[in-house]
C-alpha cells in the first residue's frame, strides 16, 4: 500500500499460493499453525487487492475466535455520523500483523443517539471498545465570522455533546472510548487565514480538537488523532468528495488500510501488545561504519557529515523512546570492548552505556543474543522489536522468531526514523509517572540480577535491597496502570482475567471487593506499580478473583508480602477462609503451584484444568519476608 | 482489447466477492454475484481505480450495467 507501508517487509513470492493454502486449511477449521500462518500473511505489505482478500477471510474467523491461541480477538463499535464501513472492513486484515483479530461493528446509519437511549440494539454481543468519530458537520452549524464570543459557546457546546456521548456509550457497553478528533471531509478554509479568522470552520476544528487531546490527557476518554493522521497523509489524499457524496464516507475509502493500521496499533496499545523493548544493532544502524574496521575515529556520527547528522537524529528517536518506558538494549556482531568504545569515548554519540539495560556484543548468532536479552528483560517475543540495516540478519530473526517485530530499514539512514516511528510499534496510551520509571528501573534489575549470583546467602541478598512495597486501595491516579497490568500480565497472572478501565473503576467503586495496587522500590531505584490484587468479600468467604505481578520483580517475596497482608486484613474481620482459582493458559505456567506453596488446600478440579483451592484463615502463618509494607487506607 | 481490461478486471472481483464461483465475463453485473452489495461495490470501484491508476467521476459509475461496459469506461479513461 505505497508510502505509508514503507516499515513492513515487502511479501514473498509464494503470498499468494500461501494465501491459497490457508484459505483451503480454514475450510477445517482454525489450527494453531494456520493461525500463525493467518498472522504472517498479514504482517506483509500487501497490495490493495491481497489486503482485501486477506480482509474477507480473516472475517470469516471471527465466528471461532473463543479457540485462538496467536491472535487476540478485539471488537471494536464504530460510531460515526457517515458511514463508516470501508474502515470497519479494513480491520480485519490490519491488526493480524499485530497478533489481532480485529472486527468492527459499525452503528447503524445517524444512530449513535438511538444505540445509546436502548432504544436501538447492535446486534454484535459485546464490544471492547467504541470508536466515536464525528465530522464537523455533527458538531456545527454555521457561525456568524469575526464573533468570538459565539465561537467560544460554539466549541464548548460541541465539547459538551461529545462529553454525553461518550458517558452514554461508556454505560451502555460497558467499555473503553476512543474519540477521534475531527477531520472535514470537504476543503473548507478559504485561504491561510482561516485560522485567524473567528467563527471560520477552521478554528473552530482546530479549538475544539485541542479540547478533544486535552480532555485525552486527563483521562477522560482515549484518543485517536485522525486529525494528525489526515495530516501525515495529506488533506488532499484523506478527501474524497466524490465517495463523501456517493457513499457517505468521511474519507477515501482508498486510505481504510492506513485508518485501520493506526486503530490497530491503539489497540495494541490498550492490549499490551505494544513494543517494550528496542533491541539495536550498531554498524551502520546508530552510526555509519563498521567500529571493529573504521575504529572510533572513523565512524560517520555527528554534526558536520549529512550521514553523520542522520545517525545522530535516529539516535536522538531512539533516546526519546528510552524516555517514554521503552527498554534498550544492544544486539551487535563486535567484540564487546570495541563496541562499548564508542559508547564511552565518541563525544557525538547520543547514546550512552548506562540507557542500555542489555548489552550483547559478541561474535555467536543473534537468534541466541535476542533470547537470552528477552530472557533477562523477562519480555514475551511479541513485545520485542528488532532493528538492524542487515537485510539478512532481519530475515533470520523474522524466521526464527516470528512474533517479534522487525521493521524494514531501507537503506538510507535519513529515512530510519520514520520507519521506525511509522511502524507504529511503540504506541502507547497516556503516559504516567510508571511508565518514565520503566526503562531506567531495568537497569538496577539486570545489575541486581548479576548481582544475585554472587550471594550465597539469598536471603542476606533479598535484605540488602532494603525492599519497601506501598499497598493501597485502587484510586484514579492508578487506574492507567493497573488496566495495563490487567492487561499485560500473562505470565505472573493466576486468572488472566481481563478488564478495562471503566470495569477497574466499578471494582474500585464495589463496596464488596477488595482492590490493591502494590508498588515496590529498593536501594536500586523505583521498580513502580508491580502487583494488583482483586478480592470478592462475602461474610465467610473470600474469593480472590485476580492476582497478578509485573514479572521484573520476581523471587523477591513480593507475593509472599501481599498474602501474608491478605489473611492479616480478612482475619480482622472475622473472614473463616479465602478460596483461589489458578486458571491454565499457555502462558502462566510459573505460577502453576504458587496456591499450594502457600499451604492451600486443592479442593476441586474445574472446565479446563482450573484449580480450586481454599485456605482457613485460622490456620495462617504469617511469613517472613525482607519487604517493608506500608499500607494506605485499609 | 476489452477481453484484456477484463483479464485484469477479474482478480479483483474474485478478491473483493470472493465466495463468487462463476465467470467473470463482459455480461456479469452486481445482480449475479450476492455478496456485492454496497460496500463491495465502493470496495471494488476502488481497486479498480488503483490497478488502472485512474479515477471515476460521480456520474460515470452510475449508469454502468456490467462488466464489459466497465471495461469499455476504462479503456477511454486509460
Amino acid at each position: 500500500m505505497g508510502v505509508e507501508f514503507a516499515w513492513k517487509e515487502p511479501p514473498p513470492e509464494d503470498w499468494e499460493a500461501r494465501f491459497v493454502a490457508l484459505k483451503a486449511a480454514l475450510a477445517g477449521g482454525i489450527a494453531g499453525a494456520t493461525e500463525m500462518e493467518l498472522r504472517r500473511l498479514g504482517s506483509y505489505r500487501l497490495t490493495p487487492t491481497s489486503e482485501v482478500a486477506l480482509g474477507r477471510v480473516a472475517q470469516r474467523v471471527w465466528p471461532v475466535r473463543d479457540g485462538l491461541q496467536q491472535l487476540r480477538p478485539f471488537s471494536l463499535g464504530l460510531a460515526g455520523n457517515r458511514t463508516l464501513a470501508h474502515l470497519g472492513a479494513a480491520l480485519p486484515a490490519a491488526g493480524l500483523g499485530r497478533g489481532l483479530l480485529m472486527r468492527g461493528v459499525e452503528f447503524p446509519y445517524d444512530s449513535i443517539a438511538a444505540v445509546v437511549s436502548g432504544a436501538m440494539s447492535l446486534e454484535s454481543g459485546d464490544l471492547d471498545a467504541v470508536l466515536l468519530q464525528l465530522d464537523d458537520s455533527a458538531l456545527f452549524t454555521s457561525l456568524p465570522l469575526l464573533d468570538d464570543e459565539a465561537e467560544g459557546r460554539a466549541v464548548r457546546q460541541a465539547l459538551d455533546h461529545l462529553e454525553t456521548t461518550v458517558d452514554g456509550l461508556r454505560r451502555r457497553f460497558r467499555a473503553p472510548v476512543l474519540v477521534a478528533t475531527v477531520v472535514s471531509a470537504l476543503p473548507i478554509a478559504i485561504g491561510s487565514i482561516d485560522g485567524a479568522t473567528a467563527g471560520s470552520r477552521v478554528r473552530l476544528i482546530e479549538r475544539l480538537n485541542a479540547e478533544v487531546r486535552e480532555h485525552a490527557r486527563l483521562g477522560r476518554w482515549l484518543l485517536w488523532d485522525l486529525a494528525a493522521l489526515a495530516a501525515e497523509v495529506g488533506f488532499s489524499r484523506w478527501r474524497d468528495a466524490s465517495r463523501f457524496y456517493t457513499a457517505k464516507m468521511p474519507f477515501a475509502p482508498a486510505l481504510a488500510p492506513v485508518a485501520a493500521d493506526s486503530l490497530s496499533r491503539m489497540v495494541a496499545a490498550m492490549t499490551g501488545k505494544s513494543g517494550r523493548a528496542l533491541i539495536l544493532d550498531l554498524d551502520d544502524t546508530l552510526w555509519g561504519g563498521v567500529i571493529g574496521d573504521d575504529g572510533v575515529e572513523g565512524l560517520r556520527l555527528g554534526q558536520g557529515d549529512p550521514e553523520g547528522e542522520a545517525f545522530q537524529a535516529f539516535q536522538s528517536v531512539v533516546l526519546e523512546l528510552h524516555r517514554r518506558g521503552v527498554v534498550l538494549a544492544v544486539c551487535s556482531k563486535n567484540t564487546d570492548e570495541v563496541a562499548r568504545r564508542a559508547f564511552r569515548t565518541h563525544p557525538e554519540m547520543l547514546l550512552r552505556e548506562d540507557h542500555i539495560a542489555v548489552f550483547q556484543a559478541n561474535w555467536e548468532d543473534k537468534v541466541a543474543n535476542i533470547r537470552a536479552i528477552a530472557q533477562c528483560l523477562r519480555l514475551g517475543e511479541e513485545n520485542l522489536v528488532f532493528v538492524d540495516d542487515n537485510p539478512a540478519e532481519r530475515a533470520r530473526v523474522r524466521q526464527e522468531m516470528p512474533l517479534i517485530k522487525v521493521p524494514e530499514m531501507g537503506c538510507d539512514p535519513a529515512l530510519y526514523p520514520e520507519l521506525l516511528l511509522g511502524s507504529g510499534f511503540f504506541e502507547h496510551l497516556v503516559l504516567g509517572r510508571d511508565d518514565l520509571l520503566r526503562s531506567q528501573s531495568y537497569r538496577p534489575m539486570t545489575q541486581a540480577a548479576i548481582e544475585s549470583r554472587n550471594f550465597e546467602d539469598y536471603d542476606g541478598f533479598l535484605a540488602g535491597l532494603e525492599m519497601r512495597m506501598d499497598i493501597r486501595p485502587f484510586d484514579d491516579i492508578g487506574r492507567n496502570r493497573i488496566t495495563q497490568l490487567i492487561n499485560k500480565s500473562n505470565q505472573f497472572n493466576l486468572t488472566t482475567r481481563r478488564y478495562n478501565e471503566v470495569e477497574v473503576a466499578a471494582i474500585a467503586a464495589d463496596p464488596s471487593a477488595l482492590a490493591w495496587q502494590a508498588r515496590l522500590s529498593d536501594r536500586f531505584g523505583d521498580h513502580g506499580m508491580i502487583a494488583v490484587v482483586i478480592v470478592r468479600c462475602g461474610d465467610v468467604e473470600w474469593e480472590i478473583d485476580s492476582w497478578l505481578q509485573s514479572c521484573r520483580v520476581l523471587k523477591r517475596g513480593v507475593e509472599q508480602a501481599l498474602m501474608t497482608e491478605l489473611f492479616a486484613v480478612a482475619g480482622e474481620v472475622g473472614v473463616e477462609r479465602i478460596v483461589g482459582r489458578f486458571i491454565p493458559t499457555s502462558r502462566n505456567g510459573l505460577v502453576r503451584r504458587f496456591y499450594d506453596d502457600f499451604g492451600f488446600t486443592p479442593v476441586a478440579t474445574e472446565h479446563g484444568g482450573t484449580v480450586r483451592y481454599e485456605a482457613a484463615t485460622a490456620k495462617w502463618r504469617p511469613m517472613r519476608t525482607f519487604v517493608a509494607v506500608s499500607h494506605a487506607g485499609s | 482489447m476489452t477481453d484484456e481490461v477484463i483479464a485484469r478486471i477479474e482478480p479483483l472481483v474474485r478478491s473483493v466477492f470472493d465466495e463468487y464461483g462463476g465467470p467473470v465475463t463482459a455480461a456479469l453485473n452486481a445482480h449475479d454475484v450476492e455478496q456485492w452489495d454496497s460496500l463491495g461495490h465502493v470496495q471494488f470501484i476502488v481497486l479498480v481505480e488503483q490497478e488502472f491508476g485512474i479515477r471515476f467521476g460521480m456520474g460515470e459509475i452510475a449508469e454502468l450495467k456490467n462488466i464489459g461496459e466497465l471495461a469499455a469506461l476504462i479503456q477511454r479513461k486509460i
